[in-house]
């Protein structure tokens, strides 16, 4: 590997002096003058094109290659060119990466030969502020990681400390939960049927979506006091029972609603342009899927029929009628239509939870500073883009000893791995939004 | 110190202004008043001996200017019709209904940095867009707006066309390999890959209709079409007309087929490291092709500026003509209709607004009704009177409607990928032209007496 | 609780159980040593009546005292989430063996608990850093990483491998370090 080498920097303002001595301009030395030097002499930009043209632009510049030994024989072969294959950069920055994601691709042409996913442009370290963070705080610490459906972050979080802390969540609490957790599924999947139209280049769908999102949203907002990071769930409860506008607003919605849906969704499915650019594109076979630990729709898609509201019950799925779609192709088509029928089967739970939804209290009694004993526990749901988990582990003391969070778009972005070589550069964006990443999750 | 001197201090600076530039304007105007009585007839003879040069020239300069508010007026047509079909507002602060929009876009995109970034190749990054531009303003050359308005009648006026769609791709090429980024190869290869391909369906598509007209000349094409409704080629012609429509849409990179600047995929192509006016050459040079692929598109299948059906009393109008009232009978019209019609539609909006609109305000807007209202007048004056004005109505409204269509098709379509935009080239569009071909082929041969000529 | 999974696993697993199989809510824990990770996954995977085909999660552990890799699967067979806790590892060179060859998605899990408490996964092809970046020299889920504390003086408990490019400080130069120990596991 070559030794890290910063693009050489002109030493002086003179262009030629600067040509000549190319290899002098990085050492240290250089460095210690640069310091000491006057203000008013003006360093000459790398940006000026006119140094850069009378220079020849050393070959290695630009190049991807890390600027420290390789660490492991993966990363060595990915970052060794063939015979006319070249590097891209998507992202971090790129219009289709969903955040901050950064794909290293290996091209050859535009057909994808390899591709190296580069995470933690986001992370914060979550699971250490929540480890220093008492019971109640990690709710809110834990919301913004899966942004796009925060309700869905704090519910294992709460389940996992309901399980330490053997507490019985009231019914009315639980249908609460439920109700808005499959509002808050819709619009997640409204808002990838519209960022996948729009990453193929179709510009309508996702305002079409946001409109429905913005309906959820501003009902939901209704019921917790906020549109996005709801910290809405409490240990043994939820914080506020339903009032008069969230449910005026939701039967509003509730009688268009499917007629909306189907209507957003005849828009992309009918359209032959779209289902030629998503069928047979990423195909993720039953046992690549489950070996790669795949969960939720992208699971389902490759024919497996594993959803935690029936693999693992919790909370009051065992009591609700609602069936889990699964299809067998496994391709970005078939991922993009498990979110199609999962939003129908949505709105069958949200009917069935107005209509059974018990009365009674909504928050267990529980006390103030919570010390639950020590112990381990488990708790998962499932999510709009897979089963999200939480392990806590208690010391007995107010903070959770270990808290780890188990994002399902972190697994889901891993196959992109074994998903992309062989396709074209199109397809990354179609594959990538097919999969549903969430960055804030990934990078915790 | 003289009267002069004293009088100069005393003055105020715009009074010196004025002092100094009097004298000159009345010198100036007197050597410009000499020298039209002195050289005006030898340069007016010159120019007549050159006409066809100058009709040249000046039609070359009012196409370069023509484009401009095009580009202006296709980019808020495209933001807000889009906008509306999104369900959005789109621009509504500068102008009426944010019209000013893209002008205020013009601008902004003039005041920016002239900035070439590190590792380009400054010359060729420079004359990209010059080039692109040059290709867009060279093609418009040959359309014929109305009868006789237009750039040059070249006798190979298609195929001079097709010529200068091909130099697009040139520009985008370069621009994708000066622009040292990868996303801007990608975009200047994709570019030249898919316009030399759909060059072949497009060209092959119109020969049909060239057969049938006899010629390549823009304007006998549109003679040829001449009559009613039934005598476009698009009846003729079905399936070249749709060949058509579709390899142009690649050709001036709209929506389905935008593989050049796919800014979901590779972040707006061979334009990614181009920003300011170079840039705006770019994007000005999209809408004057979206202009262009309309216009020939009307112009070629569906009749140009001839009207859809016949005006059996357009040139019927004798009395109205405009020396038969003198000149002091015109200023009395003038005059007569200005403070009538204004007072007239004052008063019918201080009916209307009631105590909501002041005198000066009612006044003002009975003006500017009154200025619509003429302009509708003598505008439909004109296109029963002169039949250029007709055929500019025509051609203009033929023109936008594909140019709607293009922004409705960028509102509805996600894009295709690139090896199927190649595949539907080769294997589809190719083919059935050249089917369209050999059937126009045989049937000429067929029908006409005697064989073909 | 799923009793009978409970006497399944330890029909199965007899040997390489290190404590009795724990039992609690929906969740059954099992404790192994680390070097039997791979015939112990191997067993629940393939066996026709445990199944245990979905790998749920992959968690590394610091308890202050040791370092633990927690697994959590799920199986059609069992309405119990099934833990089980690779327990032991030394703090100061915390190796186990890697899960990859099972279930290729553990890739990225080992990968996030080697950044996260410098655990090595034996047998993992990428073991490179994944969130932080890769001139980061200490852990910083480990206990005595300290949250206020400056990630450069933050100990990285000796462990030796490529990304130590300089001594970080000890503990002992931080007069208010302490380590939170578990006082249970």
């Amino acid at each position: 590997m070559p030794a890290p080498q910063h693009p050489p920097r002109p030493q002086t303002a003179r262009p030629a002096a600067s040509a000549a001595s190319p290899a002098s301009a990085a050492s240290p030395a250089s460095k210690g003058a640069r310091r000491t030097r006057r203000p008013a002499e003006r360093q000459p930009s790398l940006d000026d094109p006119r140094i850069m043209l009378d220079r020849q632009i050393s070959s290695d510049l630009y190049e991807p290659i890390p600027p420290y030994p390789t660490r492991t024989e993966r990363e060595a072969e990915f970052y060794t060119l063939g015979d006319g294959e070249m590097f891209l950069n998507v992202g971090p920055h790129h219009p289709a990466t969903h955040g901050v994601l950064r794909l290293v691709l290996k091209l050859s042409g535009e057909q994808i030969v390899d591709v190296d996913p580069v995470l933690g442009y986001l992370h914060r370290g979550v699971e250490k502020i929540c480890e220093n963070s008492d019971y109640y705080h990690v709710i809110d610490q834990v919301d913004p990681l899966e942004y796009l459906s925060s309700l869905f972050q704090e519910w294992p979080a709460v389940l996992s400390f309901e399980k330490l802390m053997d507490v019985e969540v009231p019914r009315r609490a639980e249908y609460i939960r439920v109700l808005s957790g499959e509002l808050l599924r819709i619009s997640s999947h409204i808002l990838y049927m519209g960022f996948l139209a729009l990453d193929l280049g179709g510009l309508t769908p996702i305002l079409y979506g946001f409109i429905e999102r913005d309906e959820i949203v501003e009902m939901l907002a209704a019921l917790t006091g906020a549109r996005m990071l709801f910290n809405y769930f409490r240990i043994g409860g939820v914080n506020g029972d339903l009032n008069h506008e969230f449910m005026s607003r939701l039967g509003d919605w509730m009688s268009r609603a499917g007629r909306q849906t189907e209507a957003n969704a005849g828009l992309l499915n009918e359209n032959e342009i779209f289902v030629r650019r998503m069928r047979g594109v990423g195909t993720l076979d039953r046992a690549t899927a489950l070996s790669y630990g795949v969960t939720g729709g992208n699971l389902r898609a490759s024919g497996v029929p594993f959803d935690v509201r029936r693999a693992h019950p919790y909370s009051i799925y065992p009591e609700l009628e609602f069936n889990i779609p699964t299809r067998d192709e496994g391709d970005s088509l078939a991922r993009y239509l498990i979110r199609v029928d999962e939003i129908r089967e949505s709105l069958k739970i949200i009917d069935q939870c107005l209509h059974n939804m018990p009365d009674g209290p909504v928050m267990a009694k529980l006390p103030r500073l919570l010390r639950p004993r020590p112990g381990r526990a488990w708790g998962a749901v499932e999510g709009p883009r897979g089963m999200l988990g939480v392990y806590a582990i208690s010391d007995g003391s107010d903070q959770p000893f270990r808290f780890r969070i188990h994002d399902p778009s972190f697994v889901n972005l891993e196959t992109v791995t074994t998903l992309l070589p062989g396709h074209l550069l199109a397809d990354t964006m179609a594959v990538v939004a097919s999969l549903d990443p969430v960055m804030g999750g990934i990078d915790k | 110190m003289s009267f002069a001197t004293r009088t100069w201090d005393g003055m105020s600076l715009r009074a010196r202004l004025l002092a100094i530039l009097i004298p000159v304007a009345i010198v100036a105007a007197l050597v410009t008043v000499g020298a039209i009585l002195l050289l005006g007839p030898p340069f007016l003879d010159f120019l007549g001996a050159n006409m066809p040069l100058v009709r040249f020239v000046v039609a070359a300069v009012a196409i370069l200017l023509l484009t401009v508010p095009t580009a202006f007026i296709l980019i808020y047509l495209e933001l807000k019709v889009i906008a509306r079909m999104n369900l959005r507002v789109g621009p509504n602060r500068i102008g009426p209904w944010g019209a000013a929009m893209s002008v205020i876009h013009g601008l902004k995109v003039l005041s920016k940095e002239d900035f070439a970034p590190t590792g380009t190749d400054v010359t060729v990054f420079t004359l990209a867009p010059v080039v692109t531009y040059m290709a867009s303003v060279m093609s418009l050359l040959v359309i014929p707006f109305a009868p006789g308005l237009f750039g040059q009648d070249f006798n190979i006026g298609l195929l001079f066309f097709f010529s200068m769609g091909g130099l697009t791709v040139v520009g985008l090429l370069m621009a994708g390999w000066s622009s040292f980024n990868k996303y801007s190869l990608l975009g200047g290869l994709r570019s030249a890959a898919q316009i030399i391909s759909y060059e072949i369906p497009l060209t092959l598509s119109v020969v049909g209709v060239i057969i049938l007209a006899g010629s390549m000349s823009m304007n006998r094409i549109v003679l040829a079409q001449s009559g009613s409704m039934l005598d476009w080629f698009v009846f003729k012609q079905p399936l070249a007309a749709l060949i058509f429509f579709i390899a142009a849409t690649a050709e001036a990179n709209r929506t389905p087929f935008d593989m050049t600047e796919a800014d979901s995929e590779i972040v707006a192509g061979f334009a990614t490291e181009y920003s300011g006016m170079r840039f705006g050459f770019f994007f000005f040079a999209e809408y004057v092709n979206v202009f262009i692929v309309s216009a020939l598109t009307a112009t070629v299948f569906f009749g140009g500026w001839t009207a859809p059906f016949n005006w059996p009393w357009a040139y019927n109008l004798n009395w109205f003509h405009p020396l038969s009232f003198g000149i002091l009978g015109w200023v009395l019209i003038v005059a007569n209709v200005v403070l009538v019609g204004t007072v007239l539609f004052a008063i019918a909006a201080r009916l209307l607004g009631g105590r909501e609109w002041g005198l000066w305000d009612a006044l003002g807007l009975g003006f500017l009704f009154l200025l619509v209202a003429v302009a509708g007048l003598v505008g439909t004056a004109g296109f029963i009177a002169f039949d250029w004005v007709a055929g500019i109505v025509w051609f203009m409204a033929k023109t936008y409607f594909f140019v709607i269509t293009f922004v409705w098709m960028r509102a509805t379509l996600p894009r295709v990928r690139v090896d199927q935009l190649m595949g539907f080239a080769w294997k589809w569009l190719l083919p059935a032209s050249l089917l369209n071909l050999f059937v126009t082929a045989a049937a000429v041969i067929l029908t006409t007496p005697g064989g073909a000529r | 609780m799923d009793r009978s999974l409970r006497s399944r696993l330890e029909a199965r697993l007899g040997d390489y159980l290190r404590a009795p199989v724990y039992q609690r809510n929906d969740e059954t824990e099992i404790r192994i040593d680390p070097g039997a990770v791979p015939e112990v996954l191997r067993l629940l995977h393939d066996s026709v009546d445990l199944r245990f085909e979905i790998l749920a999660d992959l968690a590394g552990v610091d308890t202050g005292e040791v370092m633990q890799v927690v697994y959590h699967l799920w199986s059609p067979m069992s309405f119990d989430w099934l833990r089980i806790v690779a327990d032991g590892l030394s703090r100061d060179d915390p190796r186990a063996p890697s899960a990859t060859f099972l279930w290729i998605g553990a890739e990225w899990l080992e990968r996030e608990a080697y950044d996260m408490f410098g655990i090595i996964f034996e047998g993992n092809r990428d073991l490179r850093r994944i969130f932080m970046p890769p001139d980061y020299t200490s852990f910083p889920l480990r206990k005595d990483f300290l949250l206020p504390d400056d990630a450069a003086r933050s100990p990285g408990g000796g462990v030796r491998h490529v990304e130590r490019t300089h001594a970080p400080a000890t503990l002992a130069d931080d007069p208010k370090a302490g380590i939170r120990r578990a006082p249970v596991s």
